[in-house]
């Protein structure tokens, strides 16, 4: 039992550290998907084989008055096209792998001279079986080069067209794989082993010392994993981010006892007045982390918030600590950097987060818009 | 046995002390809230075994109990910790001790009566598994078979003899066995090598002068001394002071 425990909690723990590390646990291909789609399947080469039609279809039309001999001509430029389509599908099937170890931009240069090279030798191909079937009686007629010349020509701009489509599907995809796996890890640093796990041996001692208090701490930590757990990225209230960022400060206030002090400065408020759920309590949980934590005797955090023209305003200010003040201040600046990302799909450029240290102090500075909740 | 809690937590440090009288047998002798105070009780009191917490603010547990290595009979230490998950894997690897918040009565009770004196080997494994290892905010000083802490900040200088490398405060002078290639390894960003066997705190030169002599001399604040700068080191020593940030 007692090892089960253990070992479910270290899973855990390692689990959620390597969810963290994502990009170094998969490979880029894992992750991004391949470059190129896979021309070996039937779905694919069937695509490739309606697209060669359809292509020759309007080089038929293009090219000749309507007659007769149009289904003529149809057949045989569609063989023609046909030929060089499910060719080029070949090709691309055989060298997938090497093409796929490749980055982006060698990758379509590569794809794309070898379909040139696929392209002059069907070309050259067809005329010699010209030649073969005594059709033509020189394998260099006089439309031997105007025929190569075209050829490429229109071999060049539909390569290229098509080359251009997966490559914008491609950056498409990793896109939004990137977009989720911001969200992911958004998700997942909200809530902090270290926080969690003393707050429970905290809240263990007090069982015994002060249950009052300990039931407080429970459901003070409930309400608090059940805002960090969420989903959604809302809007809620200021009031109730004020709410939530005192529950929290009530838990690391036992943990840490007289270390933390917090110097509160609430303006008035808007009752409309909104902002995105958990602003408050990560600035703050930085601000303990990295001000009040490393300090042998602890210090003061000052918050201010306050509403001005239709702005939100909070300023957060912690002490750090003078020895390993640099190591300290980019830790701290890293997780900021998270705080941004979030305010910036909230409100776009509108939002400001600016944070610096000034002497001993770090200061945290939020300009948010008072957008209001729709009524 | 008697025990020495150190954690800078002091509803951990209660939680502790509860579940050793539910065990029974054991004495605590004392709590310390960081790694300072746990190297300097475990010197005047003497425990059998030390339970610290890893994350503490000053001195962490890892630093003080390499510092407490250097003592004639250290005690014993079994670590806590909440979260720390590249030490964990160190202990683990390393056979350190090691409990996890929140602690339980018998994995505790199971940890004292195996509990073993760590290895200068082991430690060093484990602040090798750390992301990034903190350089030591003390240097330990062993004085008649006890241990005194000189915060690093106090330091002037580090002199190299032909065995050891003696530590230079405004006060005090201290020997101590370690390496000068060690000791500028570890504090690259506040110490400067100025000679073969000089390291020179930054934030206490004061000045450099060119002696009568020739040779050039770093001025030092707190002592009155000078310390030469050998030739070899007279350029990278001058670049310093002339990028010098703040010369104060």
């Amino acid at each position: 039992m007692e090892l089960l425990n253990k070992e479910a909690m270290r899973e855990w723990v390692r689990s959620a550290a390597r969810q963290l590390d994502h990009d170094t646990v998969f490979s880029r291909a894992d992750v991004e998907g391949e470059i190129l789609p896979n021309f070996c399947e039937g779905r694919t080469i069937f695509s490739v084989a309606i697209v060669a039609q359809m292509l020759a279809i309007l080089i038929t039309l293009v090219t000749r008055r309507i007659s007769l001999n149009l289904f003529h001509d149809l057949l045989l430029i569609s063989l023609f096209v046909q030929w060089i389509g499910l060719a080029s599908a070949g090709v691309l099937c055989v060298s997938r792998k090497y093409l796929n170890r490749l980055n982006n931009l060698r990758a379509f240069g590569m794809a794309y001279l070898l379909l040139l090279c696929v392209t002059w030798l069907v070309s050259e191909s067809a005329v010699w079986l010209l030649f073969g079937f005594g059709k033509i009686n020189t394998p260099r007629p006089e439309w031997y080069n105007y025929f190569h010349v075209q050829n490429i020509c229109m071999s060049a701009i539909i390569n290229a067209l098509v080359l251009r489509y997966f490559f914008a599907k491609h950056e498409l995809r990793v896109r939004t794989l990137s977009a989720e796996r911001t969200k992911a890890r958004a998700m997942l640093s909200r809530i902090r082993p270290q926080f969690v796990f003393s707050s429970m041996n905290i809240i263990a001692s007090l069982t015994r010392s002060d249950p009052a208090k300990a039931e407080a701490a429970i459901e003070d930590m409930a309400d608090l994993f059940r805002m960090m757990l969420s989903q959604d990225e809302t809007l809620v209230p200021v009031k109730n981010e004020i709410e939530v960022a005192q529950k929290y400060l009530a838990i690391e206030g036992l943990r840490l006892d007289n270390r933390l002090r917090v110097d509160w400065d609430i303006g008035k408020f808007p009752r409309k007045a909104v902002m995105p759920v958990l602003t408050l309590q990560p600035l703050l949980e930085n601000a303990i982390r990295h001000g009040i934590e490393p300090m042998t005797a602890g210090g003061v955090v000052i918050v201010r918030l306050w509403e001005h023209e239709d702005k939100i305003y909070i300023r957060i200010i912690n002490p750090i600590p003078r020895t390993r003040a640099k190591r300290v201040e980019e830790s701290h600046s890293m997780s900021l950097e998270d705080i941004r990302l979030r305010f910036q799909s909230h409100y776009g450029d509108t939002a400001k987060l600016e944070f610096g240290r000034q002497d001993e102090q770090y200061i945290v500075n939020v300009v948010l818009p008072t957008r209001k909740e729709p009524t | 046995m008697r025990v020495l809690i150190v954690d800078d937590e002091k509803l951990a440090r209660d939680r502790l002390r509860e579940l050793l009288s539910d065990i029974g047998g054991y004495d605590v002798i004392g709590e310390a809230m960081n790694g300072n105070e746990a190297v300097e009780k475990t010197a005047e009191l003497n425990p059998d075994t030390l339970l610290m917490d890893i994350r503490m603010p000053g001195m962490d547990g890892l630093e003080a109990a390499m510092h407490l290595m250097g003592m004639e009979a250290p005690p014993s230490v079994i670590f806590t910790t909440a979260y720390d998950q590249h030490a964990l894997d160190a202990f683990e690897v390393n056979a350190v001790d090691y409990l996890l918040k929140p602690i339980r009565r018998d994995r505790l009770a199971n940890a004292l009566t195996k509990a073993q004196k760590l290895t200068a080997r082991q430690l060093q494994e484990v602040n090798q598994a750390r992301q990034d290892p903190p350089a030591r905010t003390h240097i330990s000083v062993h004085l008649r078979g006890n241990i005194r802490l000189v915060p690093l900040p106090e330091v002037i200088f580090f002199l190299a003899d032909s065995k050891y490398v003696a530590v230079r405060t405004a006060a005090e002078e201290h020997l101590i066995e370690d390496s000068l290639v060690n000791l500028e390894r570890e504090f690259a960003d506040r110490f400067l090598r100025i000679h073969r066997n000089a390291l020179v705190s930054a934030a206490h030169i004061k000045g450099i002068e060119k002696s009568p002599s020739g040779t050039w001399q770093v001025n030092l604040k707190g002592i009155d001394k000078r310390l030469d700068v050998s030739r070899r080191h007279a350029a990278s020593v001058r670049r310093w002071a002339r990028n010098r940030p703040n010369p104060a």
